[in-house]
């Protein structure tokens, strides 16, 4: 039994009235000495119990009936199976890999299993975990042995804490009038980005159950591997000091031991120095390296972490796309500036090639290189352009150079419908915005952060001194903007394409729209774009356990992932950690919690309206109404006997 | 003359039982009562003469003096001093019931009235009267007598009394009638809330012993009519038993037992010669006085 409008229920305190009449108007009774109550003694004297028996009858009838009017007003009506639940309690497990310290999820699954246990009686339950993702594990069902099984069977994973992801997923299971999640987490603060809010339906609440806060805590936070060191953070979130023992271990074999001490909520690097002296890299394609620390009492997860290790003798070969193939003529500026600064073993194997002769190239021809610049694009046929799209869909590296002989829809072409490309330039005059040729423009970086301006530090002003006559109007939806004009037009865009990118300037780099080629951020810039193309490390060999693309389990280590073009594109190494995010102890009150938490309007509506048309065919409320009348009328017979 | 209209020329009980003494009440009734009975037939019984006085419709024939008609061709009566044969024991009931009063006089104060009453007339009239009073046993005796002071001696007794325990009503009669040696009268005045065989019994044990008998059966008006509306535990006033009852259920059964008791003293005291008066409390005690004459005059 449950009702339509559970609120007309609270009309039933109107039943307390009778009582409390009852009770004032309690007066004693009439007491008469008398003579002859022999006569009395012999009539049809009502005695005191059953006064007393009568009065209580009356009252309970009266109260009975405005118990009655109370529930005919709540609408009542008798669930039944076809129509669903009328309310569902989800309970929403987090299963990220905070909970992986000793004894912490058993806690967890415990209090899930309370709620369970204690959830509304005719509600239908169901289990939800959430990292990362979140996983509907028990649908909506009235079997609570079935939810409680599937708690048991949880285990925690390797996934960051990202409460809008389980709420999601639990508001999708809302079904009937009324639902409560309730959330079986232990509150960390960076389970919410920054102003981030969820969304639960209409009617939804949402009842947060705190495992507590994080136990001390030792966490490998980043593994960088910087030229012949691999560098190893390591953040102590606890209350005293640690001597830390870090273990290397590079292509499965233990390479190296540093100890370090890590200070009471502090941070501190163990260094591994001239890796390349103490184990063999593979030279063909690198090798990975996994730094653990031991922390029996913390979390388990972030323990240890991967980085790849690029091999040494690998140099990244350029193939340049000019009009002509001679680069000397056309690319002049580009070609010195891979030279400069490089070592004759690192330095860049660049090759020049024409557009209309890369168009006769197979896939397997221009996958040798790292990188593609492209700057030109006439004379490449729509094979061509088909090659290069697959080479870059396939993790290869494309730099174009929106300059005069670049058409827009040809690297529309190449970057895929995705991508979505617009260059607009004054080639061939016939999409020349002429307003741009009177006036100049400069540069600003938009996002320090992208590794192409990490190399340059707090020298990326110099980039504003770089002078822009002409340029093209670039553009993408796929494409992050890392450098502007100070016009406001996009400078420099990094789009994605498959498991490639590609870097467009809107201008050339062969000091015909501009002096770039002449200043000192030049040849950095090229470098470091050309180095961000050509490793995949620093493009997508790297992935945190949420973000690991189609193919590559979400667990930590070290993973050939499979290319999503086909068989006949080679697989690449990728390293998979856990987000060190979830290492972070900061938590949350459940209030905070709650604020970030809205209700959507039109969540249960669809719900309301299915239960409001099973009470309408019910129709219980006029019997009740009815028998509410014929209380009352029992009522009135036996009030007036008892006058 | 409606019995209403008649009412009002005598006294209401009520009042007579604000007066001061009992003396004074019982004096207030009887001497009203007799300027009221100017023109009655009642004039008393004695054998010596006292004056004449003219005769007026109504008188008894025989006392006309026929030597004074011959002499004055004018009819006279002959009155005569008193001198009573008579005694006349007055019973009174002061058990618990009698206790009761809801008109601003109880029942046994009622009695008292009343009792003095009668023996303030009887006294008046040279007859000797007594007093016993009783509950379940006699708690005071007083000899009829007519000697001088007697009166004084019954009014103090019957101003001493106070309503006391259960009613047994047939044993002190039949103590009473046992102890009686000459013929007289016996006037009870009780409630009669009793066992009825007994108290008839009892009564007819007096006329057994060759008295009259002359029953003054007092009730209140509630114990009449019932009124009662509200749900109402009555504690009876002699046994302390309680009993809730709500009048509308038993009103009925009530009146139709008490009507029943009545009707049954009425049918088999009269049966027995016995006269019984019904007396509410709010009726005057005059008319009771009447009712004493009525039967005293039977007797003479």
């Amino acid at each position: 039994m449950t009702f339509l409008s559970p609120l007309f229920l609270v009309g039933a305190a109107a039943a307390v009235v009778p009582i409390v009449l009852h009770l004032l108007r309690r007066r004693p009774e009439q007491r008469v000495r008398f003579a002859a109550v022999m006569f009395l003694r012999t009539a049809p004297v009502e005695h005191t119990s059953r006064r007393r028996l009568r009065e209580w009858l009356l009252l309970t009838l009266r109260v009975t009936a405005l118990v009655l009017l109370a529930l005919a007003f709540a609408r009542p009506f008798l669930r039944t199976a076809s129509a669903g639940a009328i309310g569902t309690t989800v309970v929403l497990l987090d299963t990220s890999f905070s909970m992986s310290a000793p004894g912490r999820f058993d806690r967890a699954k415990s209090l899930a299993k309370d709620a369970v246990r204690n959830a509304t009686s005719g509600y239908d339950v169901a289990l939800v975990t959430f990292s990362d993702q979140a996983a509907v594990v028990v649908r909506p069902t009235p079997d609570r042995g079935a939810v409680a099984a599937a708690i048991d069977a949880a285990a925690s994973g390797f996934g960051a804490t990202r409460y809008r992801a389980g709420l999601n997923a639990a508001g999708s299971l809302v079904a009937g009038l009324r639902c409560v999640i309730v959330v079986v987490t232990d509150l960390q603060e960076s389970g919410w980005d920054a102003g981030e809010h969820a969304s639960v339906p209409a009617g939804t609440r949402v009842e947060i159950r705190d495992v507590g806060a994080l136990p001390e805590n030792l966490a490998i936070t980043s593994l960088r591997v910087d030229s012949d060191r691999v560098i190893a953070t390591i953040r102590n979130s606890g209350s005293r000091g640690h001597q830390v023992r870090a273990r290397l271990r590079i292509a499965g074999k233990q390479a190296a031991e540093a100890s370090v001490t890590v200070e009471a909520r502090g941070s501190a690097d163990a260094v591994f120095s001239d890796i390349g002296a103490r184990v063999t890299v593979p030279a063909t394609d690198g090798g990975a390296a996994a730094v653990t620390i031991d922390d029996p009492a913390g979390i388990q997860a972030d323990n240890v972490r991967y980085a790849l290790i690029s091999s040494a003798t690998t140099r990244p070969s350029v193939l340049v796309a000019t009009t002509s193939g001679d680069l000397a003529r056309e690319a002049f500026y580009l070609e010195q500036a891979l030279a400069a600064g490089q070592s004759g073993r690192n330095a860049p194997d660049v090759t020049g090639v024409s557009a209309a002769k890369l168009s006769a190239w197979t896939r397997e021809q221009v996958a040798r290189h790292a990188v593609v610049v492209l700057l030109s694009t006439r004379g490449l046929e729509p094979r061509g352009r088909e090659t290069l799209a697959s080479y870059v869909a396939a993790g290869g590296g494309l730099l174009v150079a929106a300059g005069p002989d670049v058409d827009g829809d040809v690297v529309a072409d190449v970057l895929g419908a995705g991508a979505r490309l617009q260059i607009v330039a004054d080639t061939g005059g016939a999409r020349v915005d002429r307003s741009r040729a009177a006036v100049s423009w400069t540069l600003a970086p938009a996002d320090l952060r992208h590794p192409i301006f990490r190399a340059f530090g707090a020298e990326v002003a110099s980039l504003g001194l770089v002078t822009f006559r002409t340029a093209a109007r670039i553009s993408g939806s796929a494409c992050q903007t890392l450098a502007r004009f100070t016009s406001g037009d996009a400078a420099l865009i990094d789009c994605t394409a498959g498991d490639g990118h590609a870097i467009v300037l809107a201008s050339d780099l062969d000091n015909r729209w501009n002096d770039f080629p002449l200043r000192s951020s030049f040849v950095p810039l090229v470098h470091e774009m050309v180095r961000y193309l050509s490793t995949p490390g620093d493009r997508a060999a790297e992935y945190v356990v949420g973000d690991v693309p189609a193919g590559v389990p979400p667990v930590p280590g070290v993973v050939a992932a499979p290319s999503p073009r086909g068989a006949n594109v080679r697989s690449r190494k990728v390293v998979v950690n856990v987000d060190s995010r979830e290492s972070d102890p900061s938590r949350i009150s459940p209030d905070e919690f709650q604020a970030v938490v809205t209700q959507l309007r039109d969540g249960a509506a669809q719900a309301r309206a299915g239960v409001a048309a099973q009470e309408s065919t019910q129709e219980i409320w006029p019997f009740l109404i009815g028998l509410m009348i014929a209380i009352l009328a029992v009522e009135g017979i036996v009030a007036a006997r008892s006058a | 003359m409606p019995a209403s209209t008649r009412d009002r020329q005598f006294l209401d009980p009520a009042v007579v039982a604000r007066l001061g003494t009992l003396e004074l009440k019982a004096r207030t009734v009887v001497e009203g009562f007799i300027s009221g009975l100017h023109r009655s037939p009642f004039k008393g019984f004695s054998v010596e003469f006292a004056e004449y006085r003219q005769y007026i419709h109504g008188d008894d024939l025989s006392t006309i003096d026929w030597k004074v008609f011959a002499r004055s061709d004018r009819y006279y009566v002959k009155k005569f001093e008193e001198e009573t044969n008579l005694n006349c024991q007055l019973m009174i009931d002061v058990s618990g019931s009698m206790a009761y009063g809801s008109v601003g006089i109880t029942k046994f104060e009622y009695a008292a009235c009343l009792a003095a009453s009668l023996g303030y007339l009887m006294n008046r009239q040279r007859d000797g009267v007594g007093l016993t009073a009783f509950d379940d046993r006699v708690v005071a005796a007083l000899p009829a007598s007519t000697r001088p002071g007697h009166m004084r001696h019954l009014l103090i007794t019957l101003n001493r009394l106070v309503p006391g325990s259960r009613t047994d009503v047939s044993k002190p009669l039949h103590q009473l009638a046992s102890s009686m040696n000459r013929r007289g009268m016996v006037v009870l005045i009780s409630d009669l809330l009793d066992d009825p065989e007994a108290i008839i019994r009892g009564l007819k044990h007096f006329q057994y012993r060759g008295s009259d008998v002359l029953v003054f059966h007092i009730l209140d008006p509630d114990e009449l009519e019932f009124p009662f509306d509200r749900t109402t535990r009555f504690e009876d006033l002699e046994t302390s038993e309680e009993v809730m009852a709500v009048p509308g259920l038993v009103r009925s059964h009530y009146l139709r037992q008490i009507s029943g008791l009545i009707e049954r003293y009425r049918r088999e005291l009269g049966a027995a010669g016995i006269d019984y008066q019904l007396l509410s409390t709010k009726q005057p005690l005059e008319m009771a006085l009447l009712a004493y004459l009525s039967t005293r005059s039977r007797t003479a």
